[in-house]
């Protein structure tokens, strides 16, 4: 099982720098216990969904766990205009005729209509790189989670700050 | 603004089992309902909601919009170019009027 595995050079990043801060605060303080124990929850983790968001989730996905990996959201962590949101989104996933990507849902929490868009695919798509642009309503954590053939899903999760409202 | 007028872009030279990258652009406003105009009359939701993308006969994607996509929506993802037919968007709108644009997907030779 590879799910363990997490990629991303954001992840990467987060490592490094809780484990950097830790080893700070482990100067400061003199002490000596075990990183892990406070790198509990890295700001990397989206917030608790939302009513309608929960309601998205449990109409569309059911009761199925929704996993970390294999999908990298690439935002920019604050944006000046709401209207114009440049996304990315790439997964490693197979799109092979035996397992491939078959749906990506893309969810901003805060957003007046937070399914900001839904795609249905094949495998005739190659392997998954999508780009497009969105609005955002206000600062707000976006969920971007692809399902695949046989029922997996996967996410990544960004959190983007922005100042002009987009949607009115 | 020609709303439903738009285009799709393809490398210029594509062989038989590339992968390209397809980037479609089509005209709309994609009025979210919240805005009001200069009389402060609420502008009403109007938007691209639905899009097929067939190539050849096959529906190889399909995709669900909301007025959360920005304004002229953008969209780019690859494509197994292995034959050379049609590759045509299908957009339609809350309105329920639908608009295609198309692009012939053809292989180089010699």
């Amino acid at each position: 099982m590879d799910e363990q595995i997490e990629p991303g050079r954001r992840a990467f990043l987060q490592v490094v720098g809780a484990a950097g801060a830790a080893l700070m605060l482990e100067g400061i303080r003199g002490a000596a216990r075990p990183l892990a124990a406070r790198v509990v929850r890295g700001p990397d983790e989206p917030e608790a969904p939302n009513e309608e968001v929960a309601k998205i989730l449990k109409d569309r996905f059911g009761d199925r766990t929704i996993q970390r990996g294999h999908v990298t959201l690439d935002m920019a962590a604050s944006t000046e205009d709401g209207r114009f949101v440049p996304v990315s989104l790439e997964s490693d996933l197979p799109m092979s005729a035996e397992r491939y990507v078959k749906g990506v849902y893309f969810i901003i929490d805060h957003n007046p209509d937070p399914l900001v868009f839904a795609m249905h695919l094949t495998p005739q798509i190659g392997p998954l790189a999508v780009q497009t642009r969105v609005k955002m309503r206000r600062t707000s954590w976006i969920r971007a989670i692809v399902e695949t053939s046989d029922g997996e899903l996967w996410a990544d999760y960004a959190k983007v700050e922005t100042s002009l409202n987009g949607c009115g | 603004m020609e709303i439903g007028k738009g285009k799709i872009l393809i490398p210029d030279r594509i062989a038989q089992g590339d992968v390209i990258r397809v980037q479609a652009v089509v005209q709309h406003p994609m009025d979210t309902g919240f805005f009001r105009d200069a009389n402060a009359n609420m502008i009403p939701p109007y938007f691209m909601k639905d899009v097929t993308v067939t190539y050849g006969e096959a529906e190889v994607a399909r995709f669900e919009w909301t007025s959360g996509v920005s304004k002229d929506p953008m969209i780019a993802f690859p494509l197994r170019a292995d034959r050379e037919a049609p590759l045509i968007f299908t957009y339609k709108d809350n309105r329920g009027t639908s608009y295609q644009i198309s692009v012939p997907i053809a292989f180089q030779t010699g």
